[in-house]
């Protein structure tokens, strides 16, 4: 029987037939909880596992042809479409030689493509004549719904492609480094320093916008502003800056910021997050975060790192026999770069995506809700692609509210569920994740190590022992909860979270492997961490002491 | 007079490869650089030509193939071709003066060795390099035998190899100068080759030796599992040794030689003390230098004569095929294709 699914044709589990084509299906939790609403699912969740296969079929992966996915309850769950025995033969020679670029130089593939995606969406808003949020609004019905178009068919299409090449490649490349790692050294690299010594401190782009925003905390100070920061409530600061020159100033230069970088929610994969351009309050909270900070954390951490890795890599390689010396360190080079990569592209491809698709789509959620269509500009979300298509063009006389209104039961009820981490088969989900590594970047199955009698068990993501006390933390709003010293617990988070781990004091998520986001941020700043331990947002409850030991990648709850 | 085409080793020297074969040219280089080889002398290609020619074997070739018209398609013609060419050529009597003149040296070989009748090898020698293409003769005695296995080896420039190898390359059929190198026998107690680089990884930091009881044939052959031997280079240390599942041996009968069961105590014993394989790799070592390229030699351990015992005697010397060294990338997608192409 088929599952409802919002209404999304082919999304829906069948009970029956599923379960026997695909082995197993894995709940994606890194990207998937809380629940994502109808729109998105409909349109960047379909970019992304059309690129995976469009990408699986470019390098002719071998095992692989992208995955297979399902929605149930309102949970994505994805697994491997796996290609027959003769059908790896076939591609395997030609995979060899595919991915042979991306081993000799994985910067000078992805540095085009930079700036490919760059062009693209400045194209798309200077042709339109647009760059601030609300310029969006000037747009007629007809210009929206033909930027809503080349949004959903071109742009975000052209970014998926881009974005899970790479992402294909990057994991290809991390998993044979982690399996040579695991034969050469005996050791699992998820659950080793030096591994993690040898991916860090390099400089994504991150980095570099929050490095911009602490420049303009320092002005802030420097201005005398600091005061104006003093309320947590971030339009209150915004209201507060307006009435001074001093504060006019600063407001202009972080205008200017935002126009810039300002093109990211805080959640990466939904329209449903406010963009920071869009409600500049939300990077205010990160200011004031940074506020007390006379020196730029990743700054001045960065020297000790390189030079950490850099004798690591010394190390790794004089434990190696002469004869294996070169290829491993052509492998662990090109295992650093798409590390980095995994890192660096965010900025180019998640955030800005995401954002200019929340900005068509929030406009047409107003001018609906205006015209009488649906009842709030937010019930947008429940919409689908092609249902605001062709409700653009009459715009006035559609009622899309029935759509809207079961959809949204649907979502609140799934949004309450704590969803099955599978469905199927669990003993086969080695063998799934082993046909395609990319499953890791959303699902990976903990290493469980019974002789350490530990609570959870995950990846050892970032060194270091720490006690604290745990915040239960399910998405990005909740994020201003955070008290120093705590130690943040999530379903995983997005680099858009980076400035609380300049004082969370240890890291837990449920999802995400040794390339996701959390953990190699958690890396740069030097927090311990243990990522994919698939329940720690189940077990552990706010106030709850817990040990959080990233050398070892276990979790123990003390009371 | 015509052209001196019979030579003692030690007057030959790499120059001498066109015209002796490049083994016999290999040979006379190592004697001249002082190398230990064995006592012996060459033919050149010239007495290959002169026994064809004054025989009329040639002649009767060219009849042959011209009747055949050029229509060799299959392997059973090949190797009726083979055979017919070989019986014209094996079944002529060597001319007189070149049977003398052959002899002579044989004679004085035998006086060298202090021994009537002295064991040879006669070996193929091609002016290029055709590693197995043609044959040679093991265990060799006498004025007769000698003269018979010369005649054989000149006639195995018609076996189907070797008329198949020049058919692909549109070379003529109806002729094929060798050269041949008739060597005293070394009755080897063990023997095998080295390789002064690593042939399939292209790794120069390391030597590999092969080794079995008895002659080099059992190696050469790549039929069984000999001893492997790594050295390094650098230090000839051993950097690891492999006990081969030695089976089967070559062994000297009263003529000729025979394959056999290796008893039980050789098979499971190293054949070679690692002090003989260091000397190997010394000598591997003086070739590369000498040549200026990885060698791929052939040596011997000497079985009967107290005074030679252990000494190690080398046969052959050629530049080694060695796998063309794969780019770190190649390796690396290698790695991968590897490990992702397991379903």
């Amino acid at each position: 029987m088929l599952r409802p699914a919002y209404d999304l044709t082919f999304y829906e589990f069948d009970d029956e037939r599923d379960p026997k084509i695909y082995d197993v299906l894995l709940c994606d939790l890194v990207h998937g909880k809380p629940p994502l609403k109808p729109l998105y699912f409909g349109i960047g969740w379909y970019w992304y596992v059309y690129a995976i296969m469009n990408a699986a079929e470019t390098l002719r992966l071998p095992t692989t042809k992208g995955w297979g996915y399902r929605v149930v309850d309102g949970y994505p769950y994805i697994t491997a479409i796996r290609t027959s025995q003769k059908e790896a033969e076939e591609r395997g020679p030609i995979f060899r030689e595919e991915i042979k670029p991306f081993i000799e130089n994985f910067d000078g593939i992805w540095d085009p493509f930079k700036s490919e995606l760059m062009g693209i969406y400045k194209q798309a808003k200077e042709s339109r004549g647009l760059r601030e949020w609300d310029d969006i609004k000037k747009l007629s019905n007809i210009d929206l719904l033909k930027f809503f178009m080349d949004f959903a068919f071109v742009i975000n299409r052209k970014e998926a492609e881009i974005h899970m090449l790479m992402l294909v490649a990057s994991y290809y490349i991390n998993g044979l480094f982690q399996q040579m790692w695991r034969e050469i050294f005996g050791k699992e690299a998820a659950i080793d320093p030096a591994f993690h010594r040898l991916m860090t401190g390099y400089e994504a782009q991150d980095s570099r916008v929050f490095r911009e925003l602490w420049k303009l905390a320092r002005k802030a100070v420097h201005m005398g502003l600091e005061n104006a920061f003093k309320t947590e409530n971030n339009e209150e600061v915004l209201k507060d800056l307006e009435k001074s020159d001093e504060g006019r100033k600063w407001l202009k230069e972080y205008r200017e910021f935002l126009v810039e970088h300002g093109w990211r929610c805080e959640r990466m994969h939904a329209y449903d997050n406010p963009a920071w351009i869009e409600k500049p309050g939300l990077a205010i909270g990160r200011i004031r975060l940074l506020l007390p900070q006379e020196s730029f954390a990743f700054d001045t951490e960065r020297g000790r790192v390189i030079q950490e890795r850099e004798e690591t890599e010394k190390e790794v390689l004089a434990k190696l026999p002469v004869e294996k010396r070169e290829w491993f360190g052509t492998l662990m080079k090109s295992a650093q770069k798409s590390g980095y990569w995994s890192e660096d592209h965010t900025y180019f491809c998640d955030f800005y995506v995401g954002a200019m698709g929340r900005w068509i789509v929030t406009e047409f959620g107003r001018r609906f809700a205006e015209a009488g269509c649906i009842d709030h500009p937010e019930d947008i979300h429940f919409l689908h692609a092609n249902e605001i298509r062709k409700a653009a063009i009459p715009m006035a006389d559609v009622n899309l509210r029935p759509y809207v209104e079961r959809r949204k039961e649907a979502w609140e009820r799934s949004f309450k569920l704590d969803p099955p981490p599978f469905y199927g088969n669990i003993q086969k989900a080695q063998e799934v994740l082993r046909s395609d590594p990319t499953l890791s970047v959303s699902t990976q199955l903990p290493i469980v190590r019974e002789e350490l009698k530990a609570d959870l068990y995950g990846a050892a993501a970032a060194p270091g022992v720490v006690e604290g006390v745990a915040r239960v933390i399910m998405g990005a709003d909740q994020l201003s909860e955070l008290k120093k010293g705590e130690i943040l617990v999530a379903p995983g988070t997005s680099a858009a979270w980076t400035v609380a781990f300049s004082f969370v004091k240890g890291l837990i998520t449920d999802g995400g492997g040794a390339l996701s986001h959390p953990v190699i941020m958690a890396r740069e700043y030097g927090i311990p961490c243990v990522a994919g331990c698939l329940e720690g947002t189940k077990k552990i409850q706010t106030g709850m002491k817990v040990k959080v030991d990233g050398n070892l990648g276990v979790v123990y709850i003390l009371k | 007079m015509s052209e001196r085409y019979v030579f003692w080793l030690q007057e030959l020297g790499q120059e001498h490869c066109e015209t002796f074969g490049k083994k016999c040219g290999n040979l006379g280089e190592m004697a001249k650089i002082g190398l230990p080889v064995p006592p012996g002398f060459a033919l050149s290609v010239e007495a290959y030509k002169n026994f064809m020619t004054q025989t009329n074997a040639r002649g009767e070739i060219e009849n042959y193939l011209c009747q055949l018209g050029g229509n060799i398609e299959n392997i059973e013609q090949f190797n009726q071709t083979s055979k017919d060419i070989r019986q014209i050529a094996e079944s002529k009597e060597m001319p007189d003066a070149m049977k003398e003149l052959i002899l002579s040296y044989y004679d004085q070989l035998c006086r060298k060795c202090n021994c009537a009748d002295i064991a040879v090898s006669t070996r193929s020698a091609g002016p290029a390099s055709h590693p197995g293409q043609y044959e040679t003769y093991l265990n060799v005695k006498g004025k007769t035998d000698l003269l018979e296995k010369i005649r054989k080896v000149w006639a195995s420039s018609f076996n189907p190899r070797s008329l198949a190898f020049r058919k692909r390359k549109g070379l003529p059929l109806e002729n094929d100068p060798i050269g041949v190198a008739v060597l005293k026998m070394v009755n080897a107690r063990a023997a095998g080759v080295v390789f002064t680089a690593d042939p399939n990884t292209g790794d120069t930091s390391r030597m590999i030796i092969e080794a079995n009881w008895g002659l080099g044939e059992s190696v050469v052959s790549g039929e069984l599992m000999p001893d492997v031997y790594i050295l390094k280079k650098d230090t000839l240390g051993i950097h690891e040794k492999k006990l081969g599942r030695k089976s089967k041996y070559v062994t000297c009968k009263e003529l000729g030689v025979a394959e056999e069961e290796c008893p039980a105590d050789l098979s499971g014993a190293f054949c070679l003390t690692d002090e003989e394989a260091k000397e190997i790799g010394r000598l591997g070592i003086l070739l590369e230098k000498h040549f200026g390229l990885p060698q791929d030699v052939e040596w011997a351990i000497e079985r009967d004569s107290e005074l030679s015992k252990g000494i190690i005697i080398l046969l052959q010397t050629r530049p080694a095929v060695i796998a063309q060294k794969k780019s770190p990338v190649d390796q690396v997608a290698d790695l991968m294709l590897n490990l992702f192409s397991k379903r």
